[in-house]
């Protein structure tokens, strides 16, 4: 990422930004149904053009037998509205955008399969699979509990969400002959090097990858996308760079968004609010080509929690329908487990009466835990009273309807991180495999190379990504990137400590500064690490069903915070995304398939003025790791959500089984109408 | 493709161009003056990201057409990086952490630029009322407003003067 300076001084390089005299535009004819055969298409660059696969690349990457293959170009059929078909090209946008008028395409329209409980048992949604259950397991371990004073069911819904960066998706590819330049805004320039290679038989080799300054991510942008291979394709093909920048409306269409998951959950419990075992149907909307399929499990797997439950079993499906694949989305599964867990913990706080916070802390883990799905966790008794505690619930709780969530947070800390350091003419650079992209990486790097080699920390650049300059990488994602790059940056700077020992007798900041050195490493890592995290809300609705959060606030265990500004700033920005996945984020299809979002607002995006602020703290519980940092960046998608349904939920005296909780859906409730 | 004769001053200087009638300010502004501060993060008018001054007013460039901007001033972000209020903005963003990807920052500094010409201190309403337009996806808001509230009202007091009404055809 360009120096914050720069950005804020509007010099920032975004893929927009890029551009050659002789760049050819490219615009995409994508398919105006959910479902159907394409009896024609005539005009454009077509199927046969591309005749590649989509790689499994970037977060979640899947090997699994039973993710299929999405072509690049739909050719007979299209199984979501939005499937890209044809290209066309025109030496500006507007010329591009044109020249969509010269393809044409007859459509045979089918009948949608939209809802993916109805599509376990439905004709397949693409012709040439048996089922459209494409990933289904069980996990944890089968119980039978026959003795429990209660037994409380429910069916729990999050529907999807568009990740929706103020920058959209782009690329720009160009090639020289020998060899293949692609700049994109990304979370891993590897990832998407990665898959470019693998869609297109290339070696790696060949083929570069420029991380352009990204304008948010969110998740959406890990991985490769069939235009990426157009892009690089027709560069390949016209030998003149080729640019596609996503308009707002193909975003909603056609870019992966997030969430997605229906929940069947049961719980067992005593009269005294112990839980004695959980047991649920696990069902995510996974799309046509059955994209992250891995997700339904990962969320079966989490779904105790902080919570020392001793019985668990899930059945998790993941379910091909006809819309654009599901993607991670800030949080990626986390997320989902939580409000499954914590809206049947509020269930049993109901039915028992037993206060929200005593509840949990009965059923919170008061020594080292593993759960039946193989989930190991610390302690969480004391981080759960400390949390509330510091959030003032108690006193609240006597005048007022707070609502709380308690949570883990697993980072996706395996395969580790990358990093490389070079120290030339008296400056250091360093690459590292998470990119930045608004996580201000730049101050946890500089903060801790200045610490640990003596430096002046202006001294010190992050660079963007960039795989001629980094050999191997993994990305920034599942709030791992300080965790596994920061342990990265330190064993390398270990190195190139050694190696200034060993050239001139002994190390000091001026020593290394008086030489070259390049050093890199790839720093695995293996097993996981768990924090907690905790939330309050308050909030009131009205007669019409209007909500108004009036407090929200957070309490995480960070372990240690690298740049402490940095960690209010991501916790007050995932609140809002939280908050919004409450009250009106939300991508629903008519019957017919057609989306009902055409604008950032229609999909519930918060503007200033519907965005509650939250009050964050922390506490500093050092991980194994040196630097002592644990997970952060979507502590606040988890946590938030489930807090502030439940404070709606009882400002309105009704059930809340699903988000977004629309005003609707809150007076229907009120009025005792089933959904 | 009818083309039009366009002339307007951007950022103080004088540009002169031809476009297709149909082109955009925002297109103007970035593909032929190549001023990329100001983004475009949709196509429906929705985000703010392209957010510009037209004679003092702040507008969203992708809802004007580069010809309607003719014998006009527009200033974008670049244009302003000499004011001293502009100036206080951006420390205070920074310190207050008022961006992440940066993405809707030049949109978000033309919006609060204009709103505290208007009104040197406006409470913590005004200033969310004034920035609904503009979408930011990372910060959640609260680091702007906090970045707002904190400058310091200085000698910059000049009134601006209503602009004319855009001319839609
Ligand atoms: S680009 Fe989004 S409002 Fe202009
Ligand atoms: S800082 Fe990323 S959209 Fe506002």
């Amino acid at each position: 990422m360009s120096d914050i300076v720069d950005i804020i001084n509007g010099k920032g390089r975004f893929i927009d930004d890029i551009s050659f005299p002789d760049m050819v535009h490219i615009a995409f004819v994508r398919s105006n149904y959910s479902r159907a055969k394409i009896l024609h298409v005539n005009g454009g660059y077509l199927a046969k053009d591309f005749p590649y696969f989509m790689a499994s690349a970037g977060e979640g990457a899947t090997d699994e037998e039973m993710s299929l293959r999405a072509p690049v170009l739909a050719s007979t059929y299209a199984a979501y509205l939005g499937e890209p078909i044809a290209v066309v090209t025109g030496k500006n946008r507007y010329e591009a955008e044109d020249n969509l008028e010269g393809v044409e395409v007859d459509y045979d329209p089918l009948n949608p399969i939209l809802d993916p409980e109805e599509a376990i048992n439905s004709d397949p949604v693409i012709p040439g699979v048996r089922s459209n259950v494409i990933s289904d397991r069980f996990v944890g371990r089968p119980f039978s509990i026959t003795d429990a004073d209660l037994v409380l069911e429910d069916r729990l819904e999050n529907r999807r969400v568009a990740t929706n960066p103020i920058e959209t998706r782009g690329v720009v590819a160009a090639y020289d002959g020998s060899k293949l330049t692609v700049w994109t805004p990304t979370q891993s320039a590897h990832s998407v090097r990665d898959g470019i290679c693998e869609s297109m038989n290339l070696p790696k080799e060949s083929v570069r990858v420029i991380q352009t300054d990204t304008g948010g991510a969110f998740g959406l942008k890990g991985g490769v996308y069939p235009e990426y291979i157009v892009a690089s394709t027709l560069a390949m093909k016209l030998k003149r760079p080729v640019k596609w920048i996503e308009t707002r409306r193909e975003h909603l269409m056609a870019s992966r968004p997030g969430r997605g998951v229906v929940g069947r959950m049961k719980i067992y419990a005593m009269k005294t609010g112990l839980i004695r075992g959980i047991s649920g149907d696990i069902i995510v909307d996974a799309g046509a080509y059955g994209g992250a399929s891995w997700s339904s499990g990962w969320i079966a797997y989490q779904v105790t929690g902080p919570y020392a439950i001793k019985e668990a079993y899930f059945h998790a499906r993941s379910v091909m329908t006809n819309k654009v694949d599901q993607g991670p989305y800030r949080g990626a599964g986390r997320p989902e487990a939580s409000f499954l867990m914590e809206r049947m913990i509020d269930l049993l706080c109901d039915e028992t009466g037993i206060d929200a916070l005593d509840l949990r802390l009965l059923n919170s883990a008061k020594d080292r835990f593993k759960s039946p799905t193989g989930m190991e966790i610390e302690p969480s008794a004391g981080f759960i009273s400390r949390a509330f505690e510091k959030m003032g619930y108690r006193q609240l709780a006597r005048t007022d309807r707070p609502g709380i969530s308690a949570f883990v947070l697993i980072p996706a800390v395996a395969d580790g991180e990358s990093c490389r350091i070079r120290v030339k003419n008296g400056r250091i650079s360093v690459w590292l495999g998470g990119v930045t992209h608004g996580q201000r990486h730049d101050l946890w790097v500089k903060s801790l190379l200045s610490e640990k080699l003596g430096i002046d920390p202006s001294i010190v650049t992050l660079e963007l990504g960039d795989t001629d300059m980094l050999r191997e990488g993994v990305g920034t994602w599942g709030s791992r990137s300080a965790i596994v790059g920061a342990n990265a940056l330190l064993k390398v700077a270990a190195k190139i400590m050694e190696s200034v020992r060993k050239k001139t007798g002994s190390y000091s900041g001026k020593n290394l500064l008086a030489g070259d050195y390049d050093e890199y490493e790839y720093a695995n890592e293996k097993g996981s690490l768990i924090s907690f995290g905790a939330n309050l809300a308050l909030a009131d609705s009205d007669d019409l069903g209007n909500v108004k959060i009036r407090t929200m606030k957070a309490y995480y265990d960070v372990g240690k915070a690298l740049a402490p500004q940095v960690v209010i700033s991501q916790i007050r920005g995932g609140a809002v995304q939280g908050a919004g996945q409450v009250l009106s984020e939300n991508l629903e299809y008519d019957r017919d398939g057609q989306l009902m979002a055409a604008t950032l607002s229609d999909s519930g995006v918060l503007n200033s003025v519907q965005a509650p602020d939250i009050e964050a703290f922390y506490e500093e519980n050092p991980s194994r790791f040196p630097h002592g940092a644990k997970g952060l960046g979507e502590s606040p998608t988890i946590g938030v959500p489930t807090a502030l349904v439940r404070a709606i939920e009882r400002s309105a005296g009704i059930r809340i089984r699903k988000t977004p909780v629309t005003p609707e859906n809150i007076v229907s409730a009120k009025l005792g109408k089933t959904e | 493709m009818k083309k039009v004769k366009v002339e307007l001053k951007l950022n103080g200087k004088q540009f002169k161009t031809e476009v297709e009638a149909r082109t955009l300010l925002v297109d103007l502004v970035r593909e032929l003056a190549d001023q990329t501060a100001t983004h475009i993060g949709c196509d429906t008018s929705n985000c703010g990201a392209c957010t510009v001054l037209l004679d003092g007013r702040p507008v969203k460039s992708c809802t004007v057409l580069a010809a309607q901007a003719g014998g006009r001033d527009v200033k974008t972000l670049e244009g302003l990086s000499e004011d001293p209020l502009m100036k206080k903005l951006k420390d205070q963003f920074l310190d207050k952490h008022g961006l992440q990807c940066g993405f809707c920052t030049s949109g978000m500094l033309i919006s609060s630029y204009s709103l505290l010409r208007k009104k040197q201190k406006p409470d913590e309403l005004e200033i969310r009322e004034s920035l609904s337009g503009n979408i930011c996806r990372c910060t959640g808001y609260g680091g702007i407003v906090d970045a707002i509230k904190s400058v310091q009202p200085g000698i910059e007091k000049e009134r601006v003067a209503p602009a004319p009404e855009i001319q839609r055809n």
